[in-house]
């Protein structure tokens, strides 16, 4: 059995992008390569709003997908977010305070996922 | 990726759909017909999504299941109403999945 | 369980050996418990946005048969037939694939499906404004369909990884650790036992040469 949970901790991050790209790549090309394999394609529309959220110079240094770090420590349900302009982006479209480090919960987590379905991914740490 | 669409079900259905620019229209007469035909789409590469009226899923409802768990991502096969708006709670396996995994206490909006 | 009980050698690096499989496993549970946990969100999302979509998608069905039935009363049923099949039917989806959690999902992106009534195809005839109107509706329907589809294909999909997640993590939770566990609790209990014999032993023998001793 416990190859089996081995097994499934060894792929628990192999979802994430071998490369995050910038925001400025993306809007060129909108697919990164996963780590096990697969493609990942960005939702246009998601990629316009990231656009408005930010001042061009700033394109080419957020990168995408946004993580969502799902940390234990930090208690069920409930994610962080590390990156200045990362946190920035995030809180805008939470509507909430910025900061250096966000830490989201449930309902949060919920509705940012919703808005930016394909722009931002779980990683899983321990 | 480029690909066609499939319209699967009663007349008005697939004439409304064809109008659409829809390339695949099957018009529903008989079970072992209409089956062969899914199971066609179903494994034709260039098929993106399938729209099946609810009645023909419910007539096909056991072998349906079947080859529907089984297959992958693509085509996306989609259970629409007819003209009548039939739509059985039967058909609707979004209620069955959600009260399965997330159990009945969960209430959504 | 007395099998396995019984094949476990009760020395104290056995008990260490053990003591860090039950940290591994403990690890193991919490972190695929934080996996399950954001994939119960996003099926649950998933579900809520769907029977949003429905509604949407649906009712713009349902008005296009309307439609279409106002086309067919004006028509003819066999022309509005006729029509459908003269249209030129090769309508295409631009399909992607996207990851959620390792779970591969369809894309849709825009579907470019209304069309200017002379990109249809069909010949024009007497009462084609109500073709037109129904064929514009069964357009619009079709976006939004495809949006629905997408959506409905990747909370099944989601709901499957769901499942075989809460599966490991009740296996963690219910089976391994608890076993584990015991056999760290049995261990312990043998090598105490084993100790108290050989403190007894120990005191039988002091005993034994304090009695020589006295003797001599």
């Amino acid at each position: 059995m416990e190859e089996i949970v081995l097994r499934e901790l060894v792929r628990l991050n192999a979802h994430l992008p071998k490369r995050r790209v910038s925001l400025k790549e993306a809007l060129e090309k909108p697919v990164v390569e996963l780590a096990d394999g697969g493609t990942h394609q960005f939702r246009r529309s998601e990629l316009e709003l990231l656009k408005s959220l930010l001042p061009e110079e700033d394109w080419d240094s957020l990168k995408i997908p946004i993580l969502i770090e799902m940390d234990p420590k930090l208690g069920r349900g409930a994610g962080r977010i590390r990156g200045k302009l990362e946190c920035r982006v995030v809180a805008k479209v939470l509507g909430k305070q910025e900061r250096e480090e966000l830490v989201l919960y449930l309902p949060e987590l919920a509705e940012l996922r919703g808005k930016l379905q394909t722009t931002t991914e779980y990683l899983f740490t321990a | 990726m480029k690909c066609k669409i499939a319209a699967v079900g009663d007349l008005e259905t697939i004439t409304g759909f064809g109008l659409a620019g829809v390339t695949h229209l099957h018009l529903h007469r008989e079970r072992a017909e209409t089956l062969e035909k899914i199971k066609a789409l179903l494994s034709d590469p260039e098929v993106g999504l399938i729209l099946l009226t609810a009645r023909v899923k419910e007539e096909l409802s056991e072998e349906l299941g079947e080859l529907l768990k089984f297959k992958g991502p693509l085509p996306m096969v989609l259970t629409i109403p007819d003209k009548e708006g039939y739509y059985p709670p039967a058909v609707d396996e979004l209620e069955r999945l959600v009260r399965r995994t997330a159990g009945v206490e969960v209430v959504l909006g | 369980m007395t099998k396995a009980v019984a094949t476990i050698s009760p020395t104290r690096m056995e008990l260490i050996r053990l003591r860090r499989r039950i940290e591994l496993a403990q690890k193991g549970h919490d972190l695929l418990e934080q996996k399950m946990d954001a994939l119960m969100m996003e099926f649950l999302g998933l579900a809520r946005r769907i029977r949003v979509k429905r509604k949407e998608a649906f009712g713009k069905l349902l008005e296009a048969h309307r439609k279409l039935l106002r086309c067919m009363a004006w028509m003819g049923t066999a022309e509005t037939i006729q029509a459908s099949l003269e249209t030129a039917r090769e309508l295409e989806l631009e399909v992607s694939s996207r990851s959620i959690m390792g779970v591969r999902v369809p894309m849709v992106e825009e579907v470019r499906a209304r069309r200017k009534p002379t990109e249809r195809g069909y010949s024009l005839h007497t009462g084609s404004a109500l073709l037109d109107e129904a064929a514009l509706q069964f357009e619009e329907t079709l976006s939004a369909l495809c949006g629905l589809a997408e959506m409905e294909e990747a909370v099944r999909r989601i709901g499957r990884e769901l499942e075989r997640t809460r599966r490991r993590v009740n296996a963690l939770e219910y089976v391994l650790l608890p076993r584990l566990k015991s056999m760290v609790a049995f261990i312990a209990f043998r090598l105490d036992e084993m100790e108290r014999d050989n403190f007894a032993r120990l005191k039988r023998i002091k005993a034994m040469l304090e009695g020589r001793e006295w003797r001599k």
